[in-house]
C-alpha cells in the first residue's frame, strides 16, 4: 500500500550542499550591495528587472519627409510581453520612453537536438501593428531568430529527420500526458497579414557571447505596406543597457 | 488606526535563504530534475525577491510568494530545454539521506509539472487546496484533478515495481 505521507519524508531528505549554500549567498550579497544604483534605474526605468540585464527596444530611424521635416509614421506598434507570473502586459512603441518587463524563457546554454548548443536568450514578446489600410507586416530580426511553440504528434516527435526538415530544433514532452510541443524556428524574418497579427505569437532568440552579453544592437525592422502598395518603416533598436551578472530577466524600454 | 505590521521592511538575504534555500532547492529540484537548473533558479528567485522589493504580511505570505515565483521560473526553463534524461538514481543519492526514499523521489520525479508541483505543496508544504489553487492561480477542481491523478500514477507505478 502507498503510504504519500512519506512524500514529504523523501523530499524533506535533499539537501543542497554547503557549497551551493555559500555561493547562493555570496551571489545574492552581490546583487544587494549593488542595490541602491539598481533602485534609481528601477524608478527610472518604472520596471523591476529581477536581475540587470535589460535590453531597451528604441524606435529608430526617425522618417522624415520631402521637405526634411520630422515625420511620424502612420502606424503605432505595441508589444506584449509575458511576465514571470504569467500575465500579459503590452505597452505602445511610441516616441515616449516606456518600459515594461519580459519573462524569459531560457539563458544560457540550450541543446537542441542536432547536438548542437549555443547560447542564446529566449524571450516571449509578440509584436503588434495598428493602423489604416494596411495590408502586411514584414519583421526582420539582423542577429538572433524569430520562432514560434508548435504542438507535435508522437510520430511526429520520435522522427528526428522530420523534425530537422521542419526547423524544430527544440522539442519538449510530458510522456504521461502524451503531448509533445516543439519549438519551430521561423528565420530572421516573417511577413504576416494585418489581419492575421493575433495569430503569430513569436518568440524571440538572441545570442548572447557566452556571458550573457549582447554583443552589438539588435534590430528588428519593421516595415508596414499598405493596400495602396505603399510601405513605410520603422526599426526597433534591441539593446542591452546593463550587465551586471547572470540574468534570467529581460526589460524592454522604449523610446 | 493601528498600521498593519509588515514582515519585513528590509530583505535580509542570509535570513532568507537559510529559512527558504533548502525547501525551494527541493522543489526545484523534483520539478527539474537538474541540479544546476535548479540552483539557477533558487538563484534567480532570491534575485528576484531582493529587486522586487515586495511587502509581505506575513512569514507565510513570504513563502509562498517565493514558491510561486520559483515553479513560474521551472515552467518556463523547463519549457525550452530539451526533455531531460530522468535524474539517475545514483544521482539521486547525492542529496538523499534515506535509501527508503530514493524508489519514491524517483517516481515523483518521473511525473509531469503540474502533478508534481501540486504533490510537493500538498504532501510536502502541507498546503490545502485552496491555498495551493491561489499560488498557482488556477481552480481548486483543476488542482483536485491533479492531486487525484498524480496519486494515482505513482500508486500505478509502485504497484508496477512491486509486482
Amino acid at each position: 500500500m502507498m503510504d504519500f505521507d512519506k512524500i514529504k519524508e523523501a523530499v524533506n531528505s535533499i539537501e543542497m550542499s554547503k557549497t551551493m549554500e555559500n555561493r547562493l549567498k555570496e551571489n545574492s550579497n552581490i546583487i544587494e550591495k549593488k542595490k541602491p544604483g539598481q533602485l534609481n534605474y528601477k524608478r527610472l526605468i518604472s520596471v523591476a528587472c529581477a536581475f540587470g540585464i535589460l535590453l531597451s527596444i528604441m524606435i529608430g530611424i526617425p522618417l522624415f519627409n520631402k521637405n526634411g521635416n520630422f515625420q511620424g509614421a502612420n502606424f503605432t506598434i505595441t508589444a506584449y510581453a509575458w511576465s514571470d507570473d504569467g500575465n500579459r502586459s503590452n505597452t505602445k512603441l511610441l516616441s515616449d520612453k516606456a518600459t515594461f518587463e519580459l519573462s524569459t524563457e531560457l539563458r544560457g546554454i540550450t541543446t537542441d537536438i542536432t547536438g548542437d548548443s549555443g547560447h542564446a536568450i529566449y524571450t516571449k514578446v509578440m509584436l503588434n501593428v495598428s493602423g489604416e489600410h494596411i495590408d502586411s507586416i514584414t519583421y526582420t530580426i539582423n542577429k538572433g531568430k524569430f520562432l514560434e511553440d508548435v504542438i507535435l504528434t508522437a510520430k511526429e516527435y520520435a522522427d528526428k529527420d522530420w523534425l530537422l526538415s521542419e526547423k524544430i530544433f527544440i522539442t519538449m514532452s510530458h510522456p504521461d500526458l502524451d503531448i509533445y510541443n516543439g519549438i519551430k524556428e521561423i528565420g530572421n524574418t516573417y511577413t504576416v497579414k494585418y489581419n492575421e497579427q493575433d495569430k503569430y505569437k513569436n518568440l524571440i532568440t538572441i545570442p548572447h557571447d557566452g556571458n550573457l552579453a549582447i554583443d552589438d544592437d539588435i534590430i528588428i525592422k519593421v516595415i508596414v505596406k499598405y493596400t495602396d502598395g505603399k510601405t513605410e518603416q520603422q526599426d526597433i533598436v534591441v539593446t542591452q543597457e546593463s550587465n551586471s551578472i547572470e540574468s534570467k530577466s529581460i526589460s524592454l524600454k522604449l523610446k | 488606526m493601528l498600521q498593519q505590521l509588515v514582515w519585513s521592511t528590509e530583505p535580509d538575504i542570509e535570513r532568507i535563504i537559510d529559512t527558504y534555500g533548502n525547501m525551494l532547492f527541493r522543489i526545484c529540484l523534483v520539478i527539474l530534475c537538474n541540479e544546476n537548473d535548479a540552483e539557477d533558479v533558487v538563484q534567480d528567485t532570491f534575485i528576484t525577491y531582493l529587486t522586487k522589493s515586495t511587502t509581505f504580511n506575513d512569514s507565510e505570505h513570504e513563502k509562498a510568494w517565493l514558491i510561486t515565483i520559483a515553479t513560474n521560473r521551472c515552467k518556463n526553463m523547463r519549457r525550452y530545454n530539451i526533455i531531460r534524461k530522468h535524474m539517475d538514481i545514483n544521482d539521486l543519492q547525492l542529496y538523499c539521506k534515506d535509501d527508503e526514499n530514493y524508489g519514491l523521489l524517483d517516481n515523483l520525479m518521473k511525473l509531469s509539472n503540474k502533478h508534481k508541483i501540486v504533490l510537493l505543496l500538498y504532501y510536502v508544504e502541507g498546503y490545502k487546496v485552496d491555498e495551493i489553487a491561489k499560488i498557482l492561480n488556477i481552480t481548486t477542481s483543476a488542482i483536485k484533478k491533479r492531486l487525484q491523478r498524480g496519486r494515482e500514477l505513482i500508486r500505478e507505478r509502485y504497484r508496477k515495481e512491486n509486482e
